[in-house]
């Protein structure tokens, strides 16, 4: 269907054309050329206001151009920056960082900001305690944190550059640090419950996106390779039993398409649930992954299992994703509790208002 | 990469969330007044000509139909609105349910002028009641072996022989939209000779046998048509067309929130029980219901979208009607592993009788209407498989 964010897609995919997917390693983590193309054409500050620097654009574009990244398996941090990080640091009235820089994100529970008294005013704190999973650490110029301070939340920015962070990676072989701060110097500001709730919810909904595209590659590869690969002297799609699993493959995705495309609606109008819809989003898509990625490498058989095939690139990566800003775990009892947060009687009606 | 099963989002409409407010209100009011009480799958179950009634009064029954056919013309997400409030509280609805859903918009594409003005507006009423004539003892999911026949008799009357079964409250009905082969079957075309009759069902020569279910609930009927005249006129849309004819009204059989929604009384009593004593584990599961749920509903509320844009969506409703299915049964499986307790019909805890009820009901959840392996067969072929 057509939509405003064609353009944009299509942008995205002629540059994606000449970076393919590659396997992580050590010694190259991440597509800094990649990166350095889309800063370039301005896409790494997409939805992000002008006046702050960024690009301009809806929340739309942004999730679109997230969205066909996630789907050829990119290797950049472009998520984090459009979809959390940007957002939260001009939300927090913070100074933003050039977008041509990578700027990330981290939920760090452990992690305690005090304001400082240097005597540069409010806003000065400093940070104290260990953080772990900091997506792209190693790559990020600036590191956004949501800690925690005596007077509640706080959003701190921190020059990520002279910090000496752990190497790390999750199953996909996609970079995550980790790092224990000693009285490291940030700029920052005090966030509500309300907003710290909101920015996890971002973070949960970022991942629920690169899922469903992920999701829905991984199935269209899928519905191709037992179109083209022949046994028993025909494809393998047309066996029924093969059918059997691309139609719950396909079900499953097209459940997670709705949901994640009506959480992002929530995030668009200031919904007031936005964060149940979020969680609803993320417990919903990594639920998902379970069934379709056995289900992908199974059609696929042993080729599927091989990093000679593309498969891995997204299959590692749904496997990784699932699990990071919050597990089905972690958000469903969020989710739960909200729901019934009106009563005994109320989830009907909680259920029909948040989406 | 966009998944083409995918519909459009549905647009927000005020109009339904302002119905849905006054059928919430109407069902408080039943609810306190004692005139139902709720259960689980009700759209089969529970028949209530009175409350059928009800619903006709208040203009909740052929919502999208023309006026002049005693409908509302109002939006199929309205529509959608009314049917999951009406589903949700586990009201009463299975008199209507098959005339408002498939029976009506049949005969508002394929009925004669006379056939629509005769029944519609009965139907919009909540005083006329149908049942699906497609399924027959040797015929499931292979519907175009069907062996029933109608044969024009020198009067051009049909008279019709053979055997319909799993007619939903066909005791309590008053007219079967029935498949029949008008043509001796061809095997190089099956799909050709069939055609759809409407059989008044008090017509002399049909015998009707009550089937009854696990629980012992009498819904199912074998209805038997020993030389049953059907006066000519009761021929729906084109003779020969009958398997076009069902695939479209299966589209509006497999469509709707019901397809997700008939265990839904079996999550309330959980959400209950779990507000009452929250525990981790029952939070746990109802958060991923509730996910799943919300999926559901988005997914259901684009097939309403589609139709209110004139589409017949019939493979995104076999992948609805999939998932959905899946999803009734599986809402039994996910509350028994965190809730000890025995189920039982009469229960005095509403938790124990709406698990009873619900599992007892559960293997036709991914049967009627379709098995969910023919859907995912239609899923398939959506996906250019076959």
């Amino acid at each position: 269907m057509a939509s405003d964010q064609d353009l944009v897609v299509e942008t995205v995919k002629d540059i994606l054309s000449g970076f393919p997917p590659f396997v992580l390693t050590a010694d190259r983590r991440w597509d800094r050329e990649l990166w350095g193309v889309l800063a370039e054409a301005g896409l790494t500050g997409v939805g992000l206001p002008e006046e702050a620097g960024g690009s301009g654009g809806a929340l739309a574009d942004a999730v679109a151009i997230v969205r066909t990244l996630a789907a050829g398996a990119a290797a950049v941090p472009v998520a984090e920056q459009l979809l959390v990080a940007g957002p939260a640091v001009v939300a927090a009235g913070l100074h933003l960082p050039m977008p041509a820089e990578v700027m990330t994100f981290v939920v760090a529970d452990d992690v305690v900001a005090h304001a400082s008294d240097d005597g540069d005013g409010p806003g000065r704190f400093v940070l104290t305690g260990a953080a772990a999973g900091i997506p792209w650490a190693q790559q990020a110029s600036h590191l956004a944190v949501l800690a925690s301070g005596p007077a509640g939340p706080v959003l701190a920015l921190v020059v990520a550059g002279n910090l000496d962070l752990a190497d790390g990676a999750n199953l996909a072989g996609e970079p995550r640090g980790s790092f224990s701060f000693d009285g490291e110097p940030a700029t920052g500001a005090l966030l509500t419950p309300a907003q710290a709730a909101g920015l996890r919810g971002r973070f949960a909904l970022t991942r629920a996106v690169q899922l469903t595209a992920a999701l829905e590659q991984v199935l269209a590869w899928t519905v191709q390779y037992a179109g083209e690969r022949q046994q028993f002297g025909r494809p393998l799609g047309t066996f029924q039993a093969i059918q059997m699993e691309l139609a719950e493959m396909a079900g499953e995705v097209t459940a997670v398409t709705a949901l994640t495309d009506a959480a992002v609606q929530s995030l668009e109008r200031g919904s007031a649930d936005f964060v149940l819809a979020a969680a609803a989003a993320k417990v919903r898509a990594g639920a998902a992954v379970e069934v379709v990625a056995r289900l992908a490498h199974q059609v696929h058989g042993a080729i599927g299992f091989t990093q000679e095939h593309t498969l891995h690139h997204l299959t590692r990566r749904l496997w990784s994703w699932r699990d990071e800003a919050g597990s089905e775990l972690a958000w469903a009892p969020v989710l739960a509790a909200g729901l019934l947060a009106d009563g005994p009687d109320g989830l009907w009606p909680a259920l029909t208002r948040v989406l | 990469m966009s998944n083409s099963l995918a519909l459009a989002p549905a647009p927000p409409s005020e109009a339904a969330e302002a119905v849905r407010v006054e059928v919430r209100e109407f069902l408080a009011a039943e609810l306190a007044a004692g005139s139902f009480s709720t259960h689980v799958d009700t759209w089969l179950s529970g028949v209530d000509p009175a409350f059928s009634r009800k619903l006709g009064e208040r203009g909740w029954l052929g919502m999208t139909w023309p006026r002049r056919y005693g409908g509302h013309e109002r939006s199929a997400m309205e529509r959608y609105a009314v049917t999951e409030e009406l589903l949700a509280a586990g009201a009463p609805v299975a008199a209507h349910w098959i005339a408002d859903r498939q029976s009506g918009p049949n005969l508002l594409r394929y009925g004669t002028e006379e056939q629509r003005q005769s029944i519609l507006p009965r139907i919009a009423a909540g005083e006329c009641y149908f049942v699906i004539g497609m399924s027959e003892p040797d015929s499931g999911s292979d519907l175009a072996s069907i062996r029933t026949r109608a044969v024009r008799n020198g009067s051009g009357d049909w008279v019709v022989d053979g055997a319909k079964v799993w007619t939903s409250n066909a005791h309590a009905s008053h007219y079967a939209i029935t498949l029949v082969r008008t043509a001796p079957s061809d095997p190089a075309d099956r799909h050709a000779g069939m055609s759809q009759l409407l059989v008044d069902l008090s017509l002399p020569g049909i015998t009707v046998n009550p089937i009854r279910i696990l629980d012992g609930g009498h819904h199912f009927n074998e209805v038997v048509f020993d030389d049953v005249v059907v006066p000519g006129d009761m021929l729906l849309g084109v003779e020969g067309a009958g398997w076009h004819q069902v695939t479209a009204e299966l589209a509006f059989e497999r469509s709707g929130p019901e397809r997700f929604l008939s265990t839904y009384p079996l999550v309330a009593e959980f959400a209950r029980r779990l507000a009452a004593s929250p525990d981790p584990a029952g939070l746990v599961t109802l958060g991923r219901l509730s996910a799943r749920l919300l999926a559901l509903r988005q997914l259901s509320l684009r097939i309403a979208a589609a139709l209110d844009r004139g589409e017949l969506p019939d493979v995104p409703a076999a992948l609805v009607k999939d998932v959905g299915t899946t999803f009734e049964g599986d809402v039994i499986d996910e509350i028994r592993r965190v809730v000890d307790g025995t189920p039982s019909l009469d229960s005095p805890d509403p938790l124990g009788r709406a698990m009873a009820e619900a599992q007892l009901h559960a293997p036709g959840y991914t049967l009627r209407g379709g098995t969910n392996e023919i859907l995912r067969g239609i899923v398939a072929r959506g996906l250019g498989l076959r």
